[in-house]
């Protein structure tokens, strides 16, 4: 036993280690540059977020060529105000492509999910292939599926909900599966041993006892898709993403800092709000 | 008559389980079933309840032949008429206790009644009933309460009520008190024999402490290894007969 984990450790070591040798190898391990000056660049720009112009920005900023002539006057306080105004939009967008991929992905899933329960016991010639369904959807990364749909549906936050829909289709699908295989199958059963039809023994017996978890579950998978739903826009799909794809081509770091400022609390918030709802149900 | 059973058997894994050559049980009537365990008890009670078909002989429960194949719709309509109580009674712990009461009635709905069930969504007169029902068990106004939130007691009461509102003609117990302290167990038992008593039900139970048989049984057959030992009026089982039937235990 101990010899096989020495052998395995090993082995990973002169993996780690082949990894190295041949990235130096082909001088492709290096750190830039100017790497210690880039950092403090960067570092100083992320710790001034854009926003903060429009308070404390100069009301005139002067863009002046190499001889001085003045080319472009700037009211810093507008731009951003205006910059603050697309990025609400943005994150609207951001929140409906996750909003409807997730309900979408939800309501889909749930034949599926009901299916692959082994406990319900669905005949195997449609249980095998929704589970190989769900597992192909959950194989295949949102990015992926929106690279796809952008192709199909053309750009657009349609591109991101159905992106957001298919792959989590095949999350959804197996956490309900496997809520229903948690089942307390003898109160089921009870409930079919008072002559209750099939329909009737689904909603009295199975459905009350799993709605909960599929609501928590939901709303797990929907906040997933709020932090996802930030990076389809770097695919075309809007949303957040296109301003943080513009910020990082534009190396506008400041503008960056406020993108991610508004996504972490609105992941944060999301996941506060949920987490709770969550304890509330169970 | 309500059961009617003739060279009863049940083979399983090339072990025969049980071997009854005569059984007759009248409508009405409140016989127990005792013995060690492997004595067949459940598995006669499952044959009755038709989850278990005999391998040999007749079985006629409620005019309906169990030797025989059913089909689904048989088969439902047996259960509609066959109330079972099991141990740890197997409520709906979410629903609440008017919704588990109602839960007895599904089995008799029809049609768009039986579709509108789906939904939870009873008929006025239904719902009058599941609450005369939880009022008649001791929980007048408790319906809107969650099962999982009332004490053990209180399940067993809404338990009897989803039983009242089944309305059954045969009612199988089996080993109902289990898992209860004595007067847990007395409660339950005095609470099956009042509804059998109601709805003028026969009540078959398979029992395992001798004290609980005066409240449930006015018969006692005792099992071993398959076969019928005894068949006594509950007065007539002393302690002798049931250390002789407990004594032989292989």
């Amino acid at each position: 036993m101990r010899l096989k984990f020495t052998a395995l450790a090993l082995a990973y070591a002169a993996l780690v280690g082949l990894c190295i040798a041949t990235l130096a190898a082909s001088g492709d391990l290096s750190l830039g540059r100017q790497p210690w000056a880039n950092l403090m660049k960067s570092v100083g720009e992320f710790a001034y977020p854009s926003f903060l112009d429009v308070w404390f920005g100069p009301e005139r900023l002067e863009y002046r060529s190499d001889d001085g002539t003045v080319l472009r006057v700037e009211n810093r306080r507008e731009v951003e105000a205006n910059y603050l105004w697309a990025l609400a939009r943005a994150t609207w967008t951001t929140l409906q492509i996750a909003t409807l991929g997730s309900l979408l992905a939800a309501v889909l899933a749930l034949p599926l999910g009901l299916l692959t329960a082994r406990n319900l016991h669905a005949p195997s010639w449609l249980a095998a292939p929704a589970r190989g369904l769900l597992n192909a959807l959950r194989a295949v990364h949102t990015l992926v599926f929106g690279l796809v749909l952008v192709g199909i549906v053309g750009l657009g936050p349609t591109a991101g909900i159905l992106a957001i829909a298919l792959h989590s289709m095949g999350t959804c699908g197996k956490l309900y599966a496997e809520a229903v295989e948690t089942l307390d199958m003898a109160a089921v059963d009870a409930v079919r041993a008072t002559g209750a039809g099939p329909g009737q023994v689904f909603f009295n017996a199975v459905w009350p006892a799993v709605l909960p978890q599929f609501v928590s579950q939901h709303l797990y998978v929907w906040e997933y898709n709020m932090r996802d739903s930030t990076i389809l826009g770097l695919i075309g799909a809007g949303g957040l993403g296109l301003l943080i794809s513009e910020a990082t081509s534009l190396f506008q770091w400041d503008r960056l800092a406020t993108v991610l400022l508004v996504v972490i609390v609105m992941v944060a918030g999301f996941d506060a709000i949920s987490s709770r709802i969550r304890r509330a149900l169970l | 008559m309500a059961v009617q059973a003739a060279d009863l058997t049940v083979v399983a894994g090339g072990r025969e389980l049980l071997a009854l050559p005569a059984l007759r049980i009248a409508a009405g009537e409140r016989v127990a079933i005792i013995g060690h365990n492997g004595a067949g008890k459940s598995t006669l009670l499952r044959c009755l309840a038709g989850f278990m078909r005999p391998s040999r002989g007749q079985l006629t429960v409620l005019g309906q032949a169990l030797h025989q194949p059913l089909s689904g719709t048989e088969l439902r309509g047996l259960r509609r008429d066959v109330g079972q109580v099991l141990q740890g009674l197997h409520l709906v712990g979410r629903l609440n206790a008017l919704d588990n009461a109602l839960i007895g009635r599904l089995g008799r709905l029809q049609g768009a009644a039986a579709m509108r069930s789906w939904l939870r969504w009873f008929s006025d007169a239904d719902t009058a009933d599941a609450e005369a029902a939880l009022a008649r068990v001791g929980l007048a106004g408790r319906g809107a309460e969650r099962v999982d939130r009332l004490s053990g007691g209180e399940r067993q009461r809404v338990a009897m009520a989803r039983l009242l509102l089944q309305r059954p003609r045969l009612i199988l117990a089996d080993e109902p008190s289990a898992s209860l302290d004595p007067t847990g167990a007395q409660d339950l038992c005095n609470g099956l024999s009042r509804t059998a008593l109601e709805l003028g039900a026969t009540l078959i139970s398979v029992v395992h402490q001798a004290e609980l048989l005066p409240l449930l049984a006015d018969r006692v057959l005792g099992l071993r290894q398959g076969r019928l030992v005894f068949d006594l009026p509950t007065v007539q089982v002393d302690a002798p007969t049931l250390a002789s039937l407990y004594a032989s235990q292989p």
